[in-house]
């Protein structure tokens, strides 16, 4: 298996929700807590798994605002795990999920310095490197109702941005989703190969305009023909 | 690239420690201990273990969760840093088997002193390898992620290690041979034009832009917003952010401490009947200090990519 | 076994779900109230999650709601009830601990006091609430009219312009027909309250390839995903509104039936300028409006359904009146060429072409590309059908309309352009929620007299159709402390809870006694004029006793206004009390679904605190106010849920609509049921009536729908509720205005020339009030609010992950606008209005209408409020856009800035300039005294590493770390 995310340019609003939400579940999951520091004082800053940027692509009047979330990308080729010096960073074989095993990590940020999308943090009060889980303390629980077994962020996100799913099966919604629109990788010249993909948005939905012809005498109070309309 | 001073100290320490053990032994193979006596020999080669120790230890400063360093011993198979660290163990035997293979044999360089002795300066050799390419398999930082990184940590490598080996043979009240003088002209020459090179190469645009990044090719990109008001982990770590002016200088300076001053300094030793034990020091310190700087310069002016994700254009 | 399950065997047990308890809510991040799932383990909040059943949020959550924890756990919260240590000033925040019984002797004394002589010294205004069904029960019941929520500063243009016009509204009362619209466009929206709902929303209609317009002067959020943006110029879209509605005239592109069946264009208005009759609808002798019949070639009664009225057309009646349809005058007056696309063009900043373009691309989806749904329904003459019309063109509208001084005009002209296109609560078109649609406008007339110790003879808010309904006495003089209801804001059906601080201390109309504040921060972002209203609640008269002498807080944490009050009561979290979501109230219907919801303890509060609804109920009953007595004078309800049980409105309607009636066997209308609360609890929290398929569209003339509205409690009639294009309402103030109407006119010519001006029957255009009364090349830029979607309010600063997303906030401006003026990105610059100057840190943008400048809302705090350091961001760098709005109009200062019509709060009015700030200067500015920290205040810790239990490491073999290779 090959799983990851899918994440739809094209809707995402920027609301922070499966931000929080990450934060919110992984701060007592299996990599938890997250810690912040500061948390009510001056330039508060913590562990996040998954964050929002915003962009704005191309120049005003006609530029676009786009949201873009950001957690691992859980790469093919994840340098990150490849530099960690004490393995404590590994992509399981079985779903190629890229994990920081917590008890064995020095935090010599090495794997972040390695990582070119910013998917890792050290968290300062454990001493140990965070990133994105993939939920797998959710997506495997089978004491989960099976429609919850999928990250937090997924389950969150108001405007169904984010997909989770396997991609090395063709026929999976990530897949075909990737397919069918094009989904993209993040600076691919690097070689990372990441699993998660990016849907761009879409060509602007067009309508056609009503035909008419230009007179348009429909002021004209004199060339009004009533309608026979029962109340 | 935020320069961890303990990062920079252990390079640069450390590099003159291994390089100084390197000289050490070369001589010593070449043409026997250039020291009247063992013991000055044996101190020169303390201090070099003391130098590459202080550089082994500062390295664990930066490090979170210490208690773990003993980890990063194990993933030889893929790790760069984890190689360093294996082979920075391993060299320590092998030194000290090679002293007291020297010292067994009445400081006579044996077959076993040559083999462990060879057997040093190789992993030196393969150490500082494993240490520059820590920094040169990162292809998050397009300005480390090249062969120049290597060269240059060989260089520096050799090169520390000349300027300590003189000043220890000066030290002892001796001259060193010609040849170390000479070399410590054209290595730093070598290290001058090599860093020139290199500057000019870090300017070259990457690849990596933040068209690339967000996916956006077509169009101008530019960061809105970053989705944190304060600086996080990857800002803190990653965007240093010197002046023009205080990067040029320090460009400058680099320069003088670390090439110039030295190779003026050297060429003064080799004009002179006898060496100077203040001249031999000063070289020393420029070089030190200057390779500190220009370490610290290879760290500030290493881009991490992550940099396209809040804002920085290519 | 899967592969999933085979790979979970070989996974540890990362939960103990044996230890944790999962319980059903509501959340109340927002006013949005999702449905929520709440994972508790040891005593505390593991997760909060969506619940994937609930009717409103459907199993998500946004940015706030899923940062529950942190809200729960901040050390703002307040722990026992505060007074104003005696002798120390106001606003110095210095306070004592009480207890809870001598808080309410002490004001339960007073209250009664205040009932017993002059009830309207009591003051109850409450904020960001959404319990105003039981707070203006309480105060009518009190016997004060001097009460209100926050609607008259919130978006009551929206609201009332809805109310007055299809009978239910953009706001909380209506929504797109999400899953069958093609054609969206969004007005002035950020966030809004139905959050979720929207996203929801808008990623169905992108999904289907459906268009989505957003018309805003700035492209984040929402209208990032917008197919195309308007950049309009703020306060202009009146005008844009109309100028399609100008297009689709010229080219009679409207749904004529929809407006002969639907609306009263058909309708005959009098036309006698200067005359008492002028503009009013002619009647027949029945009362009822006439029309004229095709058929019958005369004069018909719109409400008989035999007749085929004629759409447009200009008649003399036999008494020799001239009579006009109203859609001739629609057509009359947007025919003008002030409406034509060029001339909107200059104004709204939005090319002619374009303005030409949607109209017609809404045309074309309205009328060729219909939907039909085939369900029978009956409409209101009985008539059946077998399928229902959709023009699929739909429209969302908020503070970006209301939040201006001809806000409700504009509101009218969307839904005039609405109505036109025949998108009214058809499949596609803009639907309204039960309990709504209602009678327009509603039949709640505001109360008159307050008396002592004598409830209200109804509620205190309403919605008044004639000068008569004014709450003014015999000399015009506002009755209201809030002024709503009088000349200067005749239909306020919110009241203007931004005026009250300013009206009260300045004794216009009259001063008070007491103000109590619920889930309000009117000291700091919810005023207009911030600084000035500080130092205003402060104020004190030549005896020294101050100008509004008592001041209650109920607060559920330390905010700017408990440190201005001189009692404070500490409220519970969202998490830790009973409340109910009531369809008396702002309900979570759905268009489809009649819905309302609870809330009950999930965790117990450590600190001793009470819920308000709690304090209502023990003050009701100490106050022995007659609804909550019985017949012996003894208490009628035990507690909050007692009453939420056992008080009914009217037989067998109460607070909450689900399982009624003594089995719980009954819904919408029963007598009330003992275990009520459980029935909830079980049914995770909330109620759901789903409508039949008949009953789902057209619902103002669906009589499927009308009879069992009016069976459920919701209308009071099965009439038809004919849309009111044209208002009677506004003309009837307008002709007092004009000093012709039989009954009250008003005493000063300012007054009369305000109706005049602002109320037209028909929807038009005016520059906004406050840019009227300046000189604009002064104040060359607009300056606006948007909502971060992921802060509300003031609350969410004490949010330990959420401050980290915004701690500061910025003025936005336009990037080539910026370069041209010579102003830094990052730099500092002042801001000025025609009432002051603040200090901001500037960043550019490109989305951004070049003439409009914006920030975050409320980010900005006092410095040492909401269990923040001092040394915060937030006070630091932050800054309120509120010091540079003014509550008053520029040229006249007894004057509200706001809206003529409603008294709707003119927060987005707003002109100023810009400059750059001399280098030296940095950091926000104004800066105030710090708060004080609260008696036994807990420090805010320096780290937080919450978890609720110890992690379970997935741990990576030793021989794996040594044996494989690569990273896979
Ligand atoms: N996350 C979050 N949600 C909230 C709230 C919150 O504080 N945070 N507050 C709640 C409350 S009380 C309310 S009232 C609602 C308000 O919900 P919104 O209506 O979404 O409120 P605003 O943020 O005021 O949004 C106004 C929008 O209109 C735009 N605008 C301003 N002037 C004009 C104009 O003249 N024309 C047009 N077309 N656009 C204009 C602004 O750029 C902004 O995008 O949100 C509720 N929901
Ligand atoms: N410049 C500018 N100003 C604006 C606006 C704008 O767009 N621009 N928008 C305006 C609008 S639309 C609105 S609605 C107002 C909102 O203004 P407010 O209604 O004042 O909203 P909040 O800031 O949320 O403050 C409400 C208070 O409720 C308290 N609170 C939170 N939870 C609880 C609880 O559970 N119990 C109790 N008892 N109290 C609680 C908070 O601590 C806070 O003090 O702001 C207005 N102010
Ligand atoms: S995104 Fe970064 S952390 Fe995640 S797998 Fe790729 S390189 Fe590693
Ligand atoms: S920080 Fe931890 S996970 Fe990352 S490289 Fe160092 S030891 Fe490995
Ligand atoms: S998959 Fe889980 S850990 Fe990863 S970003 Fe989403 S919520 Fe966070
Ligand atoms: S929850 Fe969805 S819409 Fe919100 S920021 Fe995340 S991906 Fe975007
Ligand atoms: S929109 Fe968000 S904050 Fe508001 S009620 Fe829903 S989940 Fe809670
Ligand atoms: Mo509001």
């Amino acid at each position: 298996m090959k799983l990851g995310l899918l994440i739809d340019l094209d809707t995402c609003v920027g609301c922070h929700g499966c931000a929080t939400a990450c934060k919110q579940w992984n701060t007592s999951g299996t990599i938890g807590p997250l810690s912040d520091s500061n948390p009510y004082g001056k330039d508060p800053d913590g562990a996040w798994l998954n964050r929002i940027r915003t962009y704005e692509v191309g120049d005003a009047p006609g530029s676009k605002t786009v949201h873009f979330p950001m957690s691992c990308l859980h790469c093919e080729n994840a340098d990150c795990v490849t530099v960690c010096p004490t393995g404590a960073s590994y992509k399981r074989e079985e779903d190629g999920i890229v994990l920081v095993d917590q008890d064995k990590c020095m935090g010599c940020n090495l794997c972040a310095w390695a990582c070119p999308y910013g998917a890792r943090e050290l968290d300062r009060d454990q001493g140990v490197m965070k990133k994105c889980t993939l939920c797998v303390d959710r997506i495997y629980d089978q004491n989960l109702p099976e429609e919850e077994r999928q990250p937090a962020c997924v389950l969150t996100c108001p405007t169904s941005s984010r997909l989770f799913g396997d991609f090395d099966d063709p026929q999976s919604e990530v897949s075909i989703k990737a397919r069918e629109r094009g989904g993209r990788d993040l600076m691919p010249e690097l070689g990372y190969e990441p699993t998660n993909k990016y849907l761009p948005p879409r060509e602007k939905a067009t309508v056609e305009m009503f035909e008419v012809d230009s007179s348009g005498d429909g002021f004209s109070l004199k060339g009004w023909v009533n309608k026979m309309i029962a109340r | 690239m935020h320069p961890a001073l303990s990062i920079l100290v252990f390079t640069v320490t450390s590099g003159f420690g291994y390089g100084l053990m390197t000289l050490l032994i070369v001589s010593q193979l070449l043409g026997g201990s250039p020291f009247d006596n063992p013991n000055a020999y044996l101190t020169a080669l303390l201090l070099a273990f003391v130098l590459m120790s202080i550089g082994l230890l500062s390295s664990t400063f930066h490090l979170a969760n210490p208690k773990n360093a003993w980890r990063a011993f194990s993933r030889f198979r893929t790790s760069w840093l984890s190689r360093e660290g294996v082979l920075a163990l391993l060299y320590y035997p092998i030194a000290l088997a090679y002293v007291t293979a020297l010292w067994l044999n009445d400081w006579q360089t044996t077959a076993a002193a040559y083999a462990l002795g060879g057997l040093c300066v190789v992993l030196g050799f393969v150490l500082t390898h494993c240490t520059a390419m820590i920094y040169a398999s990162l292809k998050t930082f397009p300005q480390w992620h090249t062969r120049l990184v290597p060269f240059g940590f060989s260089l520096f490598f050799v090169y520390s290690g000349v300027l300590a080996y003189a000043l220890a043979v000066v030290a002892d009240g001796g001259s060193p041979h010609a040849a170390v003088w000479i070399s410590g002209c054209v290595l730093a020459f070598i290290g001058l034009l090599f860093k020139l090179s290199y500057f000019s190469f870090v300017g070259e645009p990457s690849k990596t832009t933040i068209n690339t990044a967000t996916t956006f090719t077509e169009a101008t990109v530019r960061l809105f917003d970053t989705g944190h008001s304060a600086e996080n982990f990857l800002q803190k770590e990653f965007v240093y952010v010197v002046g023009p002016k205080t990067k040029a200088l320090a460009r400058k300076i680099t320069l003088a401490l670390a090439f110039v001053l030295p190779l003026v300094l050297s060429a003064l030793q080799l004009s002179r009947d006898s060496s100077s034990l203040s001249l031999a020091v000063f070289a020393v310190l420029c070089g030190y200090f200057g390779l500190l700087l220009e370490r610290w310069l290879f760290f500030i002016e290493a881009k991490h990519v992550v940099r396209r994700f809040y804002g920085e254009q290519h | 076994m899967t592969e999933s399950a085979r790979i979970a065997s070989d996974l540890p047990a990362f939960e103990n779900h044996s230890e944790q308890e999962v319980k059903f809510t509501t959340c109340y991040m927002c006013a949005c109230r999702c449905g929520i799932k709440v994972t508790v383990e040891n005593g505390q909040v593991r997760f909060i999650q969506g619940n994937r059943n609930h009717p409103v949020n459907k199993g998500v959550l946004c940015g706030k709601g899923n940062a529950g924890i942190m809200k729960q756990n901040s050390p703002a919260k307040l722990s026992r009830p505060l007074l104003r240590k005696p002798g120390s000033e106001r606003g110095s925040g210095e306070f004592v601990e009480i207890s809870w019984d001598k808080a309410l002797d002490m004001l339960s004394e007073r209250l009664a006091h205040i009932r017993a002589t002059e009830p309207r010294k009591l003051a109850f205004f409450t904020g960001r609430d959404q319990m105003q069904a039981l707070t203006g029960l309480w105060a009518s019941q009190f016997g004060t009219y001097n009460w209100a929520a926050h609607g008259g500063f919130c978006s009551v243009n929206m609201a009332a312009a809805g109310l007055y016009t299809t009978g239910h509204s953009f706001w909380e009362f209506g929504e797109p027909d999400w899953d069958n619209t093609k054609y969206f466009m969004m007005w002035g929206v950020a966030e809004d309250h139905a959050s979720n709902p929207i996203k929801i929303g808008l990623e169905k209609i992108k999904r289907r390839g459906a268009k989505f317009v957003a018309v805003n002067p700035v492209r984040t959020g929402y209208q990032a995903i917008a197919d195309e943006w308007v950049a309009i110029k703020p306060g202009t879209d009146g005008l844009f509104a109309l100028a399609m509605v100008h297009v689709l005239l010229k080219h009679r592109l409207i749904d004529e039936e929809f407006l002969v069946r639907y609306t009263n264009a058909p309708q005959l208005i009098i036309q006698a300028p200067g005359g008492a009759e002028h503009g009013l609808i002619l009647r027949t002798e029945e009362g009822e409006p006439a029309v004229w019949d095709q058929g019958s070639e005369n004069y018909a009664s719109a409400c008989d359904p035999n007749v085929s009225p004629a759409l447009v057309g200009e008649y003399q009646t036999p008494d020799g009146r001239t009579v006009k349809t109203a859609m001739t005058l629609i057509l009359e007056k947007y025919s003008d060429l002030q409406y034509s696309p060029e001339n909107a063009a200059g104004i709204c900043g939005i090319a002619a072409e374009d303005i030409e373009r949607f109209a017609l691309e809404m045309a074309q989806v309205a009328f060729k590309e219909t939907i039909r749904i085939d369900t029978e329904w009956t409409d209101w003459a009985g008539r059946t059908h077998d399928h229902f019309i959709g023009r699929p063109v739909s429209m969302h509208a908020m503070r970006g309309i209301s939040a201006h001084s001809n806000g409700f005009q504009t509101c009218r002209a969307l839904h005039l352009l609405q109505a036109l296109l025949g998108t009214i609560d058809c499949p596609g078109g803009h639907l309204a929620k039960p309990p709504y649609p209602k009678h327009i406008p509603p039949h709640i007339k505001p109360a008159r007299t307050c008396a002592p110790n004598t409830p209200l003879e109804s509620p205190p808010l309403g919605f008044p159709t004639c000068p008569e309904d004014l709450l003014i006495d015999d000399n015009g003089n506002p009755l209201r402390i809030d002024k709503a209801y009088s000349w200067d804001a005749p239909m306020a059906s919110h009241g203007m809870m931004h005026m009250v601080i300013r009206n009260a201390v300045h004794a216009d109309p009259y001063s008070i006694d007491t103000l109590m504040l619920f889930m309000a921060n009117m000291a700091w972002n919810s005023s207009m004029n911030t600084a000035e209203t500080m130092s205003m609640l402060r104020e004190k008269d030549d005896s020294g006793e101050y100008k509004i002498p008592f001041i209650v807080s109920c607060d559920a944490f330390h905010s700017e206004t408990v440190n201005f009050s001189d009692l404070v009561l500490p409220d519970t979290t969202y998490l830790e009390r009973y409340d109910t979501i009531s369809m008396l109230d702002r309900p979570i219907s759905e268009p489809h679904a009649a819905c309302d919801a609870i809330r009950h303890p999930i965790l117990n509060p450590d600190r001793d605190v009470r819920s308000w609804q709690e304090v209502l109920i023990e003050l009701a009953g100490r106050l022995e106010l007659p609804l909550f007595i019985d017949d012996t004078g003894r208490r009628r309800y035990k507690d909050y849920k007692d009453f939420i049980v056992n008080y009914e409105k009217s037989p067998g309607i109460g607070f909450l609509a689900g399982w009624r009636g003594e089995n719980g066997d009954q819904h919408l209308v029963g007598a009330p049921n003992p275990n009520q609360w459980e029935a909830y609890i079980q049914n995770e929290s909330f109620f759901e009536f789903k409508l039949g398929d008949n009953q789902r569209f057209l619902r103002h003339a669906n009589l499927d729908y009308l009879q069992f509205a009016k069976e459920a409690g919701w209308v009071g009639s099965t009439d038809q509720i004919v849309i009111e294009l044209y208002s009677e309402t506004l003309q009837t103030f307008r002709l007092a205005g004009e000093g012709v109407y039989d009954g009250p006119t008003p005493n000063t010519d300012a007054q009369a020339e305000r109706l005049v001006t602002y109320f037209d029957p028909l929807p038009f255009f005016y520059k906004p009030l406050e840019q009227q009364q300046q000189d604009e090349s002064q104040y060359p830029f607009y300056a606006i609010n948007q909502r971060p979607m992921h802060m509300y309010h003031s609350w969410d600063s004490q949010n330990a992950w959420l401050r980290q997303i915004t701690s500061q906030n910025y003025m936005y401006i336009n990037r080539q606008q910026a370069i041209e003026l010579g102003i830094d990105d990052l730099g500092w610059a002042w801001v000025e209005s025609h009432n002051g100057r603040i200090r901001v840190q500037v960043k550019y943008m490109e989305a951004v209408e070049k003439n409009t400048v914006w920030t975050w809302n409320a980010i900005g705090k006092l410095a040492g409020a909401w269990g923040l350091s001092k040394d915060a961001n937030e006070s630091q760098q932050g800054f309120l856009m509120n010091h540079l709005i003014s509550e008053s109009l520029p040229q006249q200062k007894s004057i509200t800035n706001s809206d003529p019509i409603t008294g709707q709060a003119a927060w987005y009015d707003l002109k100023v300039n810009i400059r750059p700030a001399p280098a030296e200067e940095q950091g926000s500015w104004p800066e105030f005294d710090e708060v004080n920290a609260l008696p036994q205040q807990q420090s805010s810790p320096e780290s937080i590493s919450y978890a609720t239990h110890n992690n379970v490491n997935l741990s990576r073999s030793n021989r794996d770390i040594l044996t494989r290779g690569g990273s896979r």
